[in-house]
């Protein structure tokens, strides 16, 4: 394989390349910018050492991981039940609308990480709180979304059910939940990231395990590089639990327009 | 007027129309002023018999076929379906929209048994009729192939099949060949009348051809601009089953050439062809 083939290869539009590419880019930056500038080490220590430090303790930054990544999955989930019977009620109750909609509204105009410590009062300091916190946080992107997704419909096509003499229910399950697959995915993706960062305001205000433990408690012993390790290991677990979502998007619409050229669907994901 | 052979008996008392509007008007709200789509529409559509609605684009024939499938309220007026008022979609029936409106989460084949699963009815029996209609539409190959891997012609030809599943008793078509090239149009046409030949179907059909409708239908309705009134009803007394032939004839040409002078009176040029 000659030189510029190699390149050409990788920058090929694989998303997998493209992706590690531009993370290896960026770390490699960071470590030329630290040689060059050499900032103290407790204020921005080299990518070199950050990783070195990763690969030392492995099963201790493991076992903190899986405590936030279970306290996510578990508090998207909810979100996901929650916020899909919701969304249902919302567009077919008119009370429901009136009710739920304008109170999850005014909630959502509330920062939702000012809850944190009334859930943590309410519920203990355990795993069930930040489960609530994440869920909580996750959940205006899953309704929101949702809602949409059921409200738009082409009448026409509720018309063509009609004449069928399809039932409501019917209505709901092979026409309109289907319809608003798609809009559901792209809040599912909005809201993954939103659970994650609940999990780590939870873990902030309480906990005894977790990356955002970790990150407190080195910031405690100005162990600067060990926050660093914690920070890069949650960018990279946001950054999976993204593709899986969007990995689960196409295995389960792959009828939809976004995905029949194979193209990757453009969602952006806001930060917090 | 020739009917088809038939192979079911009568569905309604004899004299009794199958369809039957008198002053039907429609009237749509809106804040921007309500718009009448229908006026005082009266016509019938006998048992068994295939009719067809022409007139200028937007004088209230969709909304007529709405009405009579129960989709939409009328505003005055009577309108029945086999002799009771219609509230709500009658059974046996089956409806083509001006659009295709296929679900693109299913497949051709299940497309086409959709009304089969609103009804709760196995899909194992009515799987092999599905197969059917797709074989008599030109459509074999295509039952497992999603709906945006077709043509727009194909497209319609599945919701025809859709439409067609249950064997309705009542067959509404809303322009349902409009998208299509004149080539598939024709042999459309001749499946169509073939298919209602077999089955005797109470159709109604809208077209904007004015050579469509008369070589399909036992009788023509032509309708005024909006609000849409009935302007005349031409019997077509041409033999049947008729071939793609008889549109050269003298007579076939003497029916088209009166409706394009309704037209003309309306002032303006029926579409073409
Ligand atoms: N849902 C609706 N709400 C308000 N007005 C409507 C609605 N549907 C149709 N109309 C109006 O009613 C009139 C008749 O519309 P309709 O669709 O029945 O016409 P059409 O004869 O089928 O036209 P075309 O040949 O273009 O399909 C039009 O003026 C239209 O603007
Ligand atoms: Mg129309």
């Amino acid at each position: 394989m000659t030189g510029v083939q190699l390149v050409r290869r990788l920058f090929a539009p694989n998303r997998a390349h493209s992706i590690l590419l531009v993370l290896a880019g960026a770390f490699l930056a960071w470590e030329v910018a630290v040689l060059i500038f050499k900032p103290p080490i407790f204020l921005l220590p080299p990518p070199s050492l950050v990783l070195g430090l990763l690969l030392d303790d492995i099963p201790f930054y493991a076992n903190h991981a899986r405590h936030t990544l279970g306290a996510c999955l578990f508090g998207f989930a909810v979100a996901l039940v929650v916020g899909v019977f919701a969304a249902v009620g919302i567009v077919y109750s008119r009370v429901l609308e009136n009710t739920l909609y304008t109170l999850l509204v005014a909630l959502n105009s509330i920062p939702k990480i000012a809850l944190a410590p009334l859930f943590i009062i309410w519920m203990g300091s355990g795993t069930a709180s930040r489960v609530a916190i994440s869920a909580t946080i996750a959940l205006w992107a899953i309704v929101i979304d949702t809602v949409l997704g059921l409200r738009s419909v082409d009448p026409e096509m509720l018309d063509m059910a009609r004449s069928m003499r399809a039932t409501r229910l019917q209505v709901l399950y092979r026409i309109r939940l289907p319809n608003a697959l798609p809009s559901l995915f792209a809040g599912m993706k909005v809201a993954i990231s939103m659970a994650l960062v609940g999990v780590i305001v939870g873990e902030f205000v309480t906990s005894e395990a977790g990356l955002g433990y970790t990150i407190l408690s080195a910031q405690g012993t100005f162990n600067i590089p060990m926050v660093f390790v914690a920070i890069i290991l949650l960018g990279v677990l946001g950054t999976v639990l993204f593709y899986a979502v969007d990995l689960i998007e196409r295995l389960v619409i792959p009828w939809h327009v976004s995905h029949r050229g194979g193209a990757a669907a453009p969602t952006t994901t806001p930060s917090v | 007027m020739t009917t088809g052979a038939t192979s079911r008996g009568s569905v309604v008392a004899p004299g009794v129309p199958y369809v039957d509007a008198a002053n039907v008007d429609k009237i749509y709200p809106s804040p921007k002023g309500a718009v009448t789509a229908l006026r005082g529409v009266t016509f019938d559509i006998r048992d068994r018999e295939f009719l067809s609605v022409l007139g200028p684009s937007g004088c209230g024939k969709s909304t007529f076929l709405k009405c009579v499938a129960g989709l939409t309220d009328i505003s005055a007026g009577k309108l029945t379906v086999k002799g009771i008022p219609v509230a709500g979609p009658p059974a046996n029936m089956g409806i083509v929209f001006q659009r295709d409106i296929l679900l693109d989460w299913r497949t051709n084949l299940e497309n086409v048994l959709l009304p089969v699963d609103f009804r709760r009815l196995s899909r194992k029996e009515w799987v092999g009729r599905a197969r059917d209609l797709f074989a008599l539409l030109g459509l074999s190959g295509f039952e497992d192939r999603s709906p945006w891997e077709l043509s727009g012609g194909m497209r319609q030809r599945v919701a025809i099949c859709r439409a067609l599943i249950q064997n309705p008793e009542l067959l509404l078509m809303d322009e349902p060949f409009g998208a299509l090239d004149a080539l598939t149009r024709d042999e459309m046409n001749l499946e169509l009348q073939r298919v209602w030949i077999a089955d005797a179907k109470t159709v109604l059909f809208i077209t904007h051809s004015i050579v469509e409708s008369v070589f399909l239908s036992d009788r023509v309705v032509v309708m005024t601009r909006s609000p849409g009134r009935v302007l005349d009803v031409i019997e077509i007394d041409l033999p049947r089953p008729r071939e793609l032939n008889i549109r050269e004839t003298p007579q076939f040409g003497t029916y088209v050439a009166h409706i394009r002078e309704l037209f003309r009176q309306m002032g303006m040029f029926a579409r073409s062809p």
